[in-house]
């Protein structure tokens, strides 16, 4: 009966995450001025015409950094550097059940990862000091909210940047290239997603690979989670035959489930980047200043190494696009 | 069923009734009704028949107040009892396993809190917990009817608490070998514990709170005292009315059976009237002293735990769930000056004390990790020696006074039910006394008439 109940809450969720973005804003209904806002007419339920339309739009593409950084610590005036530095700490959204990218490491309880490693790396500019970061825990359908709220500085979370999504923040240059693929049972005779038809396939709430779920031609059923850490109890309980998002994060669970694989190819293309409010864009140029200098000076490739050397070899880093 | 109850004594009594009737009467066949009811009304034209309409209505008026009397006091010791040895008791169990479980959830958001392998007084507690939770639960299902709101309450509970310890020894064991999901699992048992077992416990919080008024009912009886009151009156006013009647048409002051008679319907009177003077002032006594404060001090246990475990969670969430606003209400549900406390203002006053100080540390946690931004900080003082001492001195303080308050109520429903088993025999006993002294005196002047 749970899982019916579950069920149900997800095609809901099916049925609402259909217009522009699978996490819808806060303030949905009425629309704040003075941001860009869907086009009258957009409202109509279907993810494909709303995706057609925001096709339009290089997601990867973004501000381009204006000369070189400023010394940390000497942020310049009425710029949103300046405000995080008199505040004294940045603030990350980011989830804490991510391994790899950002979880909860249970020994020392700090939350640790490649995406807070990039998170360290913005506060090190600012700052001079890498500690001086406040991380935030947050939900994934809440990703694109905390960011219009203000109530954190960046969302560094394995957000897909996507046109839908640009809509409502800007996104800073990708950071790391991800595809979708999905973890089954060690004995399960799937080849790929397409294999799983009817079954039910666990994903985060307010995720792209939520959405991209329903987009199998053979209809696997989807299952919304809070996060993906619920997922993969789900996953050991029985609840979900399967789990499926970026390689990336199932890498990290089939790391802590020896019973379980990832199989097929990546399915979709999933490029990250960090969700940054529209209002101060010079604070999202400023943070393609610093990727532009990880990538250059190694800093990306050390992080890289640290977190995800364990699937081969350091690739290139993804090449910065600006608009 | 009163009604039913109060109707059956007379017909009981009809036989002697008739038997007294029939030397009187001539034709001892089956008589028609009709026929019986014209010759008991003619009775009364003569005196003999009215002495003998007298004996009759005395009888059934003399036995009726027996009966009822017994039966009142019955219904009254078996309601005292009922409170004392079922809903009293359903109260305190519900009321452990409901903080047992908020304790546990608490106490493991706080391991989780406190980082790398849960401290050993932790885990203690938190098995001490469910321990408790489970012995508890035993406990209510032994009060509970299978198929009542409460029964299914204990049951959903049993499950519960089974799959939520699961849930929490795959959390402990996951974190054991080091991997983030522990945190997932153990998430996933405090929402279980949070949105189902402890509204379940709740629930069974409240439906013992209501037995508890309703066991109050009952151990008054208040509607068989009515009952017994007007047969009371109406007995001693028929008793009154015959000696004069007999001493006006006899020319005898005295008939000294029927004073006897009289005597004795007085001590019946007296008896019970001092029994249940007794036990109303006992049960006022238990619910004052007792169950009132038991049911305060519950809920405040409740409230104060409520506290502990959104400070907890919010911090473990991180920011994705702040429960602060939770918090908040619980603290201004918390009222240190309730009325039903006075028998234990000294267990309060310190209560009061212990709670503003760990309010006082809880602003500070909030401070650091909502202001400051200092998370590290405000987990090391949450989860700290200050922070925990006085808290686990708060609710110290409130399982002493619960438990003193539960002595209080114990002591005052056993005597409520004192005496009340021994009315229940004498009551007719001393009717039955009463109508045969009646019978002997007013027969005597029958006699006369032969």
């Amino acid at each position: 009966m749970r899982t019916r109940l579950v069920l149900t809450v997800a095609l809901l969720l099916a049925a609402a995450g259909c217009s522009g973005d699978s996490s819808p804003r806060y303030d949905a209904d009425s629309a704040r001025p003075g941001l860009t806002q869907a086009a009258p007419g957009q409202a109509q339920p279907s993810g494909e015409s709303s995706r057609k339309t925001a096709g339009s739009c290089n997601p990867r593409a973004s501000l381009r950094p204006t000369g070189a950084l400023p010394q940390p610590g000497r942020m310049p005036d009425g710029t949103w550097m300046a405000q995080i530095r008199k505040r004294g700490r940045l603030i990350l959204g980011t989830s804490q059940d991510t391994l790899l990218f950002s979880s909860r490491n249970p020994f020392t309880g700090q939350v640790e990862g490649f995406d807070v490693d990039l998170g360290r790396l913005i506060a090190q500019a600012v700052f001079g000091d890498p500690g001086k970061l406040q991380i935030k825990v947050i939900g994934y359908d809440q990703r694109i909210n905390v960011v219009l709220k203000n109530e954190v500085d960046l969302v560094a979370d394995t957000m897909t940047a996507n046109c839908a999504r640009l809509k409502d923040v800007d996104f800073s240059t990708i950071y790391y290239e991800a595809g979708q693929k999905v973890l089954v049972s060690k004995n399960s005779t799937a080849k790929s997603i397409e294999d799983l038809g009817g079954k039910r396939v666990c994903s985060a709430a307010g995720s792209t690979s939520y959405d991209n779920i329903g987009k199998v031609r053979s209809r696997p059923i989807p299952v919304a989670k809070a996060n993906f850490g619920d997922c993969l109890v789900a996953f050991q309980q029985n609840e979900v035959d399967a789990i499926s998002t970026d390689d990336t994060i199932l890498a990290g669970m089939a790391a802590q489930d020896p019973y379980a694989k990832v199989i097929g190819e990546r399915y979709t293309q999933e490029p990250y980047g960090m969700a940054i409010s529209k209002e101060h864009p010079e604070f999202t140029r400023f943070v393609n200043g610093v990727l532009e200098q990880a990538r250059r000076d190694g800093t990306w490739a050390k992080s890289y190494e640290k977190w995800l050397g364990r699937f081969g070899p350091v690739p290139q880093p993804p090449a910065a696009q600006y608009r | 069923m009163t009604t039913v109850l109060a109707q059956r004594p007379p017909e009981r009594q009809r036989p002697p009734e008739e038997q007294k009737q029939r030397p009187a009467a001539a034709s001892p066949y089956s008589p028609p009704s009709r026929g019986l009811l014209r010759r008991v009304s003619g009775l009364r034209h003569h005196s003999p028949g009215r002495l003998q309409l007298i004996l009759a209505a005395l009888l059934a008026l003399g036995l009726l107040t027996g009966l009822v009397g017994g039966l009142t006091a019955h219904a009254a010791s078996a309601g005292t009892a009922g409170l004392g040895d079922r809903a009293q008791p359903l109260l305190v169990e519900a009321e452990t396993i409901y903080t047992a479980l908020a304790d546990a959830d608490t106490t493991a958001a706080q391991a989780f809190l406190a980082g790398g392998l849960e401290p050993a007084t932790l885990t203690e507690r938190y098995n001490g917990d469910l321990a408790r939770a489970g012995t508890a639960l035993t406990r209510a299902a032994r009060l509970v009817p299978d198929d009542s709101a409460a029964g299914r309450a204990v049951e959903g509970l049993s499950t519960g608490i089974a799959k939520y310890s699961a849930l929490v020894a795959t959390a402990r064991a996951t974190n054991r070998q080091g991997l983030p999901l522990g945190a997932s699992y153990l998430s996933a048992a405090s929402q279980l514990s949070r949105d189902t077992l402890q509204p379940q416990a709740e629930a069974l919080f409240r439906i013992a709170a209501g037995e508890i008024d309703e066991g109050y009912d009952a151990a008054r009886s208040s509607w068989w005292l009515i009952l017994l009151l007007v047969l009371v009156v109406a007995l001693g006013a028929a008793l009154f009315w015959t000696q004069i009647y007999l001493s006006r048409t006899t020319h005898r002051t005295f008939n000294v059976p029927l004073v006897a008679a009289t005597g004795l319907f007085a001590l019946l009177v007296l008896a019970t009237g001092t029994l249940f003077a007794n036990q109303r002032a006992r049960l006022e006594s238990a619910a004052r002293q007792g169950s009132a404060p038991v049911e305060s001090l519950a809920r405040m246990r409740i409230l104060v735990l409520t506290e502990r475990a959104d400070e907890a969670l919010t911090l473990a969430a991180r920011g994705s769930a702040d429960r602060e606003a939770d918090f908040d209400r619980a603290t201004a549900a918390i009222d240190f000056d309730d009325a039903r406390l006075s028998s234990v203002r000294r267990y309060v006053e310190q209560a009061r004390t212990l709670h503003q100080s760990y309010l006082a540390t809880h602003d500070e946690v909030r401070r650091l990790d909502a202001e400051g931004g200092d998370y590290d900080g405000a987990v090391a003082l949450a989860v700290g020696d200050r922070a925990t001492t006085t808290f686990n001195d708060l609710t110290g303080t409130l399982d002493q006074a619960i438990t003193d308050r539960k002595t209080a109520f114990t002591g005052e429903i056993g005597d409520a039910g004192a005496g009340l088993d021994l009315l229940t025999v004498l009551a007719p006993l001393l009717a039955l006394a009463a109508c045969t002294l009646a019978a002997i005196g007013i027969r005597a002047r029958l006699e006369e008439y032969r």
